[in-house]
């Protein structure tokens, strides 16, 4: 029977202390280096949000409204002319912070090019403006621009999942 | 099958048979223009033509349920029963490969039926997982996206862009087996698929 005590006794005693470990875990969670990694993220759901709604009016799933697509287009240009290189912290790569983030270490690289693929986009997401409230051909005619240059930087710089 | 230590008896001990039926050949080259138009919409995608490849993923996975209909009533070459070779049937099939003669199988060769196998399955696996697929850059979702979550999602993608780079290996596998056939055992099987007619051991 105190063998049997004890050996609950130990149970919770070592549950306790693993329940008591997880706040320590989770405080590496939120340094320097998290809340960069979230920052950008949010930076990306924003294009996410703009072109998506932009993508459907081009491929006819929502309506074209040349208003909201020159606002959405002008939103766009905001977010990618932002100087956001402070949010690119060193050892923020998907090695050093597994399951947090899919930035692959070449971005960091010495010969990368994602200044050149950053200003590809600056400069599609700029060509967009400048035409999405013109109707819907002429978005069209621009917005695969924008797209492509997303692609490109997933291509070279984004690890396939978490 | 007979045995083959007399390589020198040649073509006497062939002879050209009616192998492949209409339907397997127009499915095979239906096949061949789905996944290579499939392949290269994927691999260099652009807007204006992605919704190209979402069509060729329709296509070729209309043509494997259609092939896996066919591999229960089809002719026997076809048939799943003719596909499921043994251990031992490939081991031996292997151990002659090299000679420089037609196989002389009515039907796939052993390490053939094989490579049928596992294109059919990576072909499988690349419909089904395109189906649930995301494209955050260019935004087109496989039609099924959607009922899925986005972190089962993100893996499905990641699988579809795995298994197309299977595809590649086992199709540029498939066209050296065949030109292996053509210059060393001197058996064109593309003229087979086309015509029907192929080299059989009598």
């Amino acid at each position: 029977m105190t063998m049997r005590f004890k050996t609950i006794f130990m149970a919770i005693l070592i549950s306790c202390a693993s329940l008591g470990a997880i706040p320590m875990v989770q405080a590496a969670d939120d340094d320097a280096v998290a809340q960069a990694i979230k920052a950008r993220q949010a930076g990306f759901r924003l294009y996410s949000f703009y072109v998506g709604q932009l993508f459907a009016m081009a491929k006819g799933e929502q309506e074209y409204n040349a208003d909201l697509a020159a606002t959405l287009a002008n939103n766009l240009v905001a977010v990618t002319e932002l100087s956001n290189g402070m949010m690119w912290l060193p050892e923020s790569d998907n090695t050093a912070r597994q399951g947090k983030t899919r930035a692959l270490p070449e971005i960091w690289a010495a010969d990368s090019n994602i200044g050149d693929k950053a200003q590809t986009l600056k400069d599609a997401a700029l060509g967009l403006s400048l035409v999405a409230g013109d109707g819907l051909d002429a978005l069209r005619g621009e917005i695969g621009a924008v797209g492509e240059a997303c692609d490109s930087c997933h291509e070279d710089f984004r690890a396939e999942d978490f | 099958m007979v045995q083959d230590n007399d390589t020198s008896a040649g073509a006497s001990r062939f002879e050209p048979q009616k192998v492949w039926d209409p339907a397997i050949r127009i499915w095979h080259w239906m096949l061949v223009f789905s996944v290579v138009s499939g392949w290269l919409l994927g691999e260099f995608r652009s807007f204006s033509t992605m919704q190209w490849h979402i069509y060729a993923g329709y296509t070729t996975g209309t043509l494997i349920l259609l092939r896996i209909v066919w591999g229960f009533i089809g002719p026997p070459p076809v048939r799943f029963r003719a596909l499921a070779v043994g251990p031992s049937t490939l081991k031996n099939y292997a151990g002659k490969m090299f000679q420089r003669e037609p196989s002389g199988v009515a039907g796939h060769n052993p390490v053939g039926a094989i490579s049928v196998i596992l294109m059919l399955v990576l072909l499988s696996v690349q419909v089904m997982t395109g189906l649930f697929s995301e494209d955050d850059a260019l935004f087109f979702d496989g039609p099924l996206a959607n009922t899925v979550s986005g972190s089962i999602r993100t893996t499905l993608t990641a699988y579809h862009h795995l298994s197309a780079k299977a595809i590649l290996v086992i199709v540029l596998l498939h066209v050296s087996a065949i030109l292996f056939y053509l210059l060393w055992k001197r058996e064109n099987l593309v003229k087979a698929m086309i015509t029907g007619w192929k080299i059989v051991r009598k």
